[in-house]
């Protein structure tokens, strides 16, 4: 028996040691529309420092604070708004005042090309219309903001098909299963040709598009992702964030 | 239980509307499968069943983006046959109760069979020597005799309907009122802070009609089992 256990101790001993030999490893949830700007910027921090690597998670911000509500690893958190940061916040889930304001965008409706709308009280004519679902995507939250605005929020009623993220809202649209979306200007500088801008939403139908940065509980104790925090906030950083469409100011 | 808004009462009306549409739609095609299957031999025979039974094992999702594929507007149906005809599926109700009757399919066939093959073979040939013709013989032998097979597998399917998720969001979407059935309604309440509360009030809903649905499948195999 007691050669049982002392195996086990050794065994334990060794995994533990297996583990804190390797590469530091940082968990990212990152807000769909930032997906490719954060995983060049990531690379780049992993080739400068060969002994991190990364993790990350993508996926509507409502959806990925949820995640890290019930439990999932998460050291830094990107949302396309605030208010899931703040939410984190009020949890104890998130470092008070680590919370910083990393880029900006702007909304804007996309469609076939041919198609004849050139402001919101053109989308009511149309059948179906993809938002991300208000509930966990901002760009849909904003998208809300703007329709209740403007009054349309009746006329609209049933035809707006609710996405998981912000890129199945761009994929409805590239794919022509609905005649329009709402989606960020830089997920449509992604799009395929089969869809164009339409319109940009006018600015003053909702509060400017303000992405935020937050260090979790367990990324404000891990020294490495303080490191990538404040990397996020280099020179280099804002210039490949400028390079993908986003405003820095 | 205050606590549902429209869209929630929607989801719970429209999960029954979908799985009954959708039952009830496959009911025929069902038996005439079954039938087949059960009494005819034929080449080609082990291809239909594999087609048959293939939703069973494949991911549902698979099911949804095929159908997507094939029925949407770029789609070899959706382009060739709906859009001239003015028919939109993709993203309607239609959508849903096509996809939950691809994937519940092979449970009714699955039934039905276990039915007829319990059925004396007897019986069928007496009524043959007696004169009845096929199609006599499947309404006043088959029919009668494999209605507890009937009866289980639409009851099956009606449940199986309920739950359906993985191919429903992606060929209907999720359109609170239109298309969000219940799974979809919890899946976004699942992925939205907060939002614990009322995915598990709808949990409950599911559970409860779920529980309902077992229940009179119970039942109704008792008492087939008395009468029979």
């Amino acid at each position: 028996m007691k050669s049982i256990i002392r195996k086990c101790f050794y065994m334990a001993t060794f995994i533990l040691s297996a583990v804190s030999i390797h590469p530091a490893s940082i968990d990212l949830s990152i807000a769909a529309s930032l997906k490719e700007v954060v995983t060049e910027l990531s690379n780049d921090f992993a080739n400068m420092k060969p002994a991190v690597s990364f993790k990350r998670n993508t996926g509507a911000p409502g959806a990925l604070a949820t995640q890290i509500e019930n439990g999932a690893p998460c050291d830094i958190f990107f949302s396309a708004n605030a208010d899931w940061a703040d939410y984190l916040m009020k949890k104890k889930l998130a470092d008070a005042g680590s919370i910083s304001v990393l880029a900006f965008n702007e909304l804007v409706f996309v469609g076939k090309s041919g198609l004849k709308v050139n402001g919101l009280n053109d989308v009511v004519t149309l059948k179906k219309i993809a938002i991300g679902s208000p509930k966990s995507v901002p760009a849909g939250e904003y998208a809300m903001e703007a329709f209740t605005k403007a009054d349309l929020v009746g006329r609209l009623k049933y035809k707006l098909v609710m996405a998981k993220d912000v890129r199945e809202c761009l994929m409805y649209a590239e794919r022509g299963e609905v005649d329009g979306a709402f989606v960020y200007r830089t997920d449509a500088a992604i799009a395929s040709r089969n869809v164009k801008i339409l319109f940009i939403v006018p600015q003053r139908l909702y509060r400017r598009i303000t992405y935020t940065m937050t260090l979790t509980g367990s990324g404000a104790g891990k020294k490495e992702a303080a490191d990538f925090y404040r990397f996020m906030h280099s020179a280099h950083a804002k210039k490949v964030l400028v390079k993908y469409g986003f405003a820095v100011k | 239980m205050s606590g549902f808004g429209p869209s929630d009462y929607s989801a719970m009306a429209l999960s029954v509307k979908v799985a009954l549409t959708a039952t009830l739609l496959s009911l025929p095609f069902g038996f005439a499968v079954a039938y087949l299957m059960t009494f005819n031999k034929f080449r080609g025979k082990i291809v239909l069943d594999g087609i048959v039974n293939l939703p069973l094992t494949l991911p549902p999702v698979v099911i949804g983006y095929l159908l997507l594929l094939l029925l949407g507007r770029n789609g070899w149906i959706g382009r060739t046959l709906l859009q001239p005809l003015g028919i939109e599926v993709i993203f309607t109700w239609k959508a849903a109760v096509i996809a939950t009757a691809v994937v519940g399919f092979p449970l009714m066939v699955r039934s039905i069979r276990i039915g007829m093959e319990t059925i004396d073979r007897g019986l069928i040939q007496a009524s043959r020597t007696l004169g009845a013709g096929r199609l006599d013989t499947v309404t006043t032998v088959i029919l009668p005799l494999s209605l507890r097979g009937i009866i289980a597998g639409s009851v099956l399917m009606f449940a199986r309907g309920l739950g359906e998720f993985g191919a429903t969001i992606i060929v209907a979407g999720n359109i609170p009122g239109v298309t969000q059935t219940i799974p979809l309604a919890i899946y976004e309440y699942a992925s939205s802070p907060g939002g614990d509360v009322m995915a598990m009030a709808l949990c409950g809903i599911s559970i409860t009609l779920s529980g309902i649905v077992l229940i009179f499948h119970e039942w109704i195999g008792r008492r087939m089992d008395r009468a029979g």
